[in-house]
């Protein structure tokens, strides 16, 4: 008697026909995610930590501000003068009425710093701030 | 005689088997190149600028003094607690206030000297947020049954009109000259 191993009939392929598909939808997503304007930071900074942090929800609206380690500013690609803050915030202002600014603030900073530029902010009626933090776990 | 070439037409087709392999590639690319950092923080409004403001007089109880001195100490109308300690102090205070109308709630004024460190500042501001915070979840549970965050607008709406956050950003003395 002979014994003779019996194979499935069925091919054993897996259709990829659809792959192009599928890899390109996932690739439509990131397209659409993705935000290429990205803004060289040009400060060193450390954010501090906190726990009852908020997600600002609409990305557009979000105009950031950066103070470094050694107190120089940054707003857009540039370094800026304290001074200049409240023009530059302005001019942020009639474009955006609404926006957010993201106090991207280094965690050794005086307050005393902190509360020159709020003042500048307030002067440029940009009120809605939100202080940047990691998540602490 | 006929002169024209004949051309042997093939089946006209564009080779799709690298199709998954180009799609790839540029997969790759957006998926480096995509920064997902969702932006984190404490979220506050600025008062507006008005030159010479008028003060109003606030009732005592009404308000929580926070002072954080160029020390990194806190002070909680007058008295030296720690960090962690905020929210329990603040916590109560929040809650006995919760049915009164809404000119009555808690203020809490967070004043801070020009050398205080920033960073000092922010974990005292994220224990205010935090009981406040905390007192919203409770609230909500005991009213909805679900924490604030898995209410609908109307009943967000309800909690925040009821537990309003009132953190007033009192200036350094240095500033007012």
């Amino acid at each position: 008697m002979k014994f003779s191993k019996k194979r499935a009939s069925t091919k054993q392929e897996i259709p990829t026909s659809s792959m192009p598909d599928i890899v390109f939808m996932l690739l439509l997503f990131f397209m659409v995610t993705t935000t290429l304007r990205e803004v060289d930071v040009l400060v060193s900074f450390k954010l501090p930590e906190a726990k009852a942090v908020e997600k600002i929800e609409n990305k557009r609206l979000v105009s950031y501000l950066w103070v470094g380690k050694d107190s120089r500013v940054q707003i857009n690609d540039n370094l800026i003068k304290i001074e200049e803050v409240k023009n530059i915030m302005y001019g942020k202002r009639q474009e955006l009425p609404n926006v957010i600014v993201s106090l991207r603030i280094d965690r050794s900073i005086d307050m005393g710093f902190v509360t020159d530029i709020q003042q500048e902010l307030r002067k440029a009626y940009c009120l809605r701030i939100n202080y940047s933090t990691t998540v602490k776990i | 005689m006929a002169l024209i070439k004949k051309k042997k037409i093939l089946g006209a087709a564009i080779p799709t088997g690298s199709m998954a392999d180009i799609a790839f590639l540029l997969l790759l690319f957006f998926l480096v190149a995509t920064v997902i950092d969702v932006d984190t923080g404490i979220g506050l409004t600025l008062p507006e600028f008005i030159e010479d403001a008028e003060t109003v007089p606030v009732s005592k109880d009404r308000m929580a003094a926070l002072l954080i001195n160029e020390n990194g100490d806190v002070l909680l109308d007058g008295n030296v607690i720690s960090i962690p300690q905020i929210r329990t102090n603040l916590k109560p205070r929040i809650e006995s206030k919760i049915e009164l109308d809404s000119k009555k709630k808690l203020i809490v004024s967070v004043k801070t000297d020009r050398k205080t460190n920033y960073n000092r500042y922010i974990q005292a501001l994220d224990q205010v947020k935090l009981s406040y915070f905390e007192v919203r979840d409770e609230y909500s549970e005991s009213k909805f049954g679900r924490k604030f965050i898995n209410l609908s607008k109307e009943e967000q709406d309800d909690v925040k009109e009821k537990i309003p956050i009132i953190i007033s950003l009192a200036e350094p003395e240095a500033v007012k000259k």
